[in-house]
């Protein structure tokens, strides 16, 4: 059987996902034995970018024309498009700013430079592309790719957590920081894949990974809300990674 | 059964022979308050004055995740290397998590023998250690205060004493490594017993009446309480985990990037996440929230009794005491039994 033809790519975003990928230190060789690695512009210098590929995973946020059509242009090469990280997965960061006035924070960003380049609302993948499968996370669990790589190579889509990090959180025995503490901790509305690793040191989920699946932010809200906490501080902790939820809609409902 | 006492004082030197029977497991403070099962190796680790740990005894012997074999492709599969002879002695544990383990047991060993977990748990020592309840405790009303079995010593605090029980040919064994610890009981031990016992009786102040529960959950199986509480619910599967009955699982493989070998293993599942009944065609049989808190209720208060002529909660409280939403499940027995249904 030939090797998956692979390409790995960043639009606008930390690179972090990539990163993980070149973490992956005791499977490196595993890795590159299996795929037909063919552009991989952080780790590998010579790269073929028009060729035909299985798979591509995409990592980044589209936040500028040329954002889009390096995403349309991959997406036209590639059988599997594969969104790895939050902000090809859910707009991440980036999209913080979309409640603003997209000219006026770049103006205030990059003063008059900023003429020389477009920007447009930040947004995930899905908005413009089909994404045959998600891999979230800020940055993504070396485990979790490997899993679909594997997967991938057997012919079949991965299995992923469709549960919440308090039940990775349970599972490790950790102290509840909602419920013992009292902090502003988003672990039953996040999904989970981390095993729990911030709470397991002591500090509250802050939702890098996205929401889980039917996500009752709602009740999470009211929650935080009779712990003392203001509007403001849910709000801003709600939208740092998912901006794409609106909590204010979701509370007129 | 073989009764007796142990001095306060002689713990310490008890819990150094308890090391010849096993790895000794007992509760540890973990964080400012939370308590959990954990190795120990003396009695300054313990923590005797525990109300509750945050998860029962299961994760022992149903792990949260656990390696059912190895499988290749060429060779077919194998039970992973383990260590085998490794035994246990859990020290500490109170009687609605004895309850919880004898719910286990009965269920693990149904028509489908459940290996993985009598691998475990036929390794494992119970001593036992009676309790104070707190205003989450509703133990006495199931009636899982109390403990007459599934123990091979229960220690019952009797001032500077514990009346030791003794419940197996084990537990024996461990009272005579170290015999010369214990004492016979007396008239002043027997009477500080009795005395305890009303006392203790007196501390429960959270009561659910169970007669006739499972009939009143069918009666008002459409009743708004399920909405509401469906919509405070986030599915965060803190309960099922936290239980000490909650015994589903989920069965996947993990391949390796050979992609031709790889493990089986199972997780704790829980019935109130969305794809719990899903199935193959796409179709959800619990789609809605309110419809799975419901379906895990039935389970435990009209399902289980059904079957096994009881109910499979035993009053921990641990349900309440981890629900980030506070869902309190005495509140909603409370409120099937005194609102009218339209």
């Amino acid at each position: 059987m030939s090797k998956p033809k692979v390409g790995i790519y960043g639009l606008t975003g930390c690179a972090g996902d990539q990163l993980v990928i070149l973490n992956c230190e005791d499977e490196l060789l595993n890795i590159v034995g299996a795929l037909d690695i063919k552009s991989f512009s952080m780790a590998v210098s010579e790269s073929d970018d028009d060729c035909l590929l299985d798979i591509v995973f995409v990592e980044g946020t589209v936040v500028q024309p040329r954002d889009e059509e390096m995403l349309q242009n991959l997406r036209e090469r590639a059988k599997l498009l594969i969104a790895i990280g939050t902000c090809a997965v859910w707009g991440g960061l980036p999209a913080m700013k979309n409640e603003f006035s997209q000219e006026e924070i770049k103006k205030k960003v990059y003063g008059p430079a900023g003429d020389i380049f477009k920007t447009t609302a930040p947004q995930p993948l899905s908005s413009f592309v089909k994404v045959d499968l998600s891999i979230s996370g800020c940055p993504i669990e070396k485990e979790q790719l490997l899993q679909a790589v594997a997967s991938l190579l057997h012919g079949d889509l991965p299995r992923l957590p469709g549960y919440a990090v308090c039940t990775e959180c349970k599972m490790s025995e950790y102290t509840c920081l909602l419920v013992e503490k009292g902090q502003l901790c988003l672990g039953p509305i996040t999904v989970a894949g981390c095993k729990a690793r911030c709470p397991g040191y002591g500090q509250p989920c802050i939702g890098c990974r996205g929401p889980v699946e039917e996500a009752n932010v709602s009740s999470e809200i009211e929650v935080l809300k009779e712990k003392g906490f203001t509007w403001v501080d849910i709000q801003n902790r709600l939208r740092t990674f998912v901006a794409s939820i609106d909590p204010l809609q979701i509370e007129s409902v | 059964m073989k009764i007796i006492t142990l001095p306060k004082e002689n713990l310490t030197e008890f819990i150094g022979y308890l090391h010849a029977f096993g790895e000794i497991h007992a509760p540890t403070k973990r964080g400012d308050k939370s308590v959990v099962f954990a190795p120990v190796s003396d009695l300054s680790e313990i923590e005797l004055n525990y109300t509750r740990t945050i998860l029962p005894l299961k994760k022992y012997f149903f792990k949260p995740v656990d390696v059912m074999f190895n499988f290749y492709a060429d060779k077919g599969y194998e039970a992973p290397t383990e260590e085998a002879d490794k035994k246990y002695v859990i020290f500490g544990v109170h009687p609605c998590d004895i309850h919880g383990l004898k719910i286990l047991d009965l269920v693990s060993n149904g028509r489908y023998v459940d290996t993985y977990y009598f691998a475990g748990r036929n390794k494992a020592a119970i001593i036992g250690l009676d309790c104070i309840p707190d205003d989450l405790c509703f133990c006495r009303s199931i009636g899982t205060d109390f403990v007459d079995a599934g123990f091979d010593l229960f220690l019952s605090d009797i001032d500077n004493s514990y009346l030791v029980r003794v419940g197996t040919s084990l537990g024996d064994d461990m009272v005579k490594a170290a015999d010369t610890l214990f004492h016979e009981v007396n008239k002043e031990d027997r009477e500080a017993y009795k005395r305890k016992s009303i006392e203790r009786r007196k501390s429960f102040r959270t009561e659910i009446q169970l007669q006739d529960l499972p009939e009143i959950i069918d009666l008002e199986y459409e009743n708004e309480v399920w909405h509401e509480v469906g919509e405070k619910c986030l599915s965060c599967g803190t309960c099922s985990m936290v239980c000490p009955t909650c015994y589903c699982y989920a069965v996947f493989d993990e391949l390796n990037l050979d992609a031709s070998s790889g493990q089986r293993k199972r997780r704790w599942d829980s019935c109130l996440f969305k794809d719990y009944a899903l199935v193959a065609g796409g179709h959800n049989f619990r789609a809605e929230r309110s419809s799975r808190v419901k379906n895990r209720f039935f389970h435990k208060q009209r399902g289980f009794v059904t079957q096994y002529g009881r109910p499979s909660c035993v009053g921990c409280g641990r349900c309440k005491a981890y629900c980030p939403a506070g869902i309190d499940i005495v509140e909603i027995v409370n409120k099937l039994r005194s609102q009218t249904r339209v």
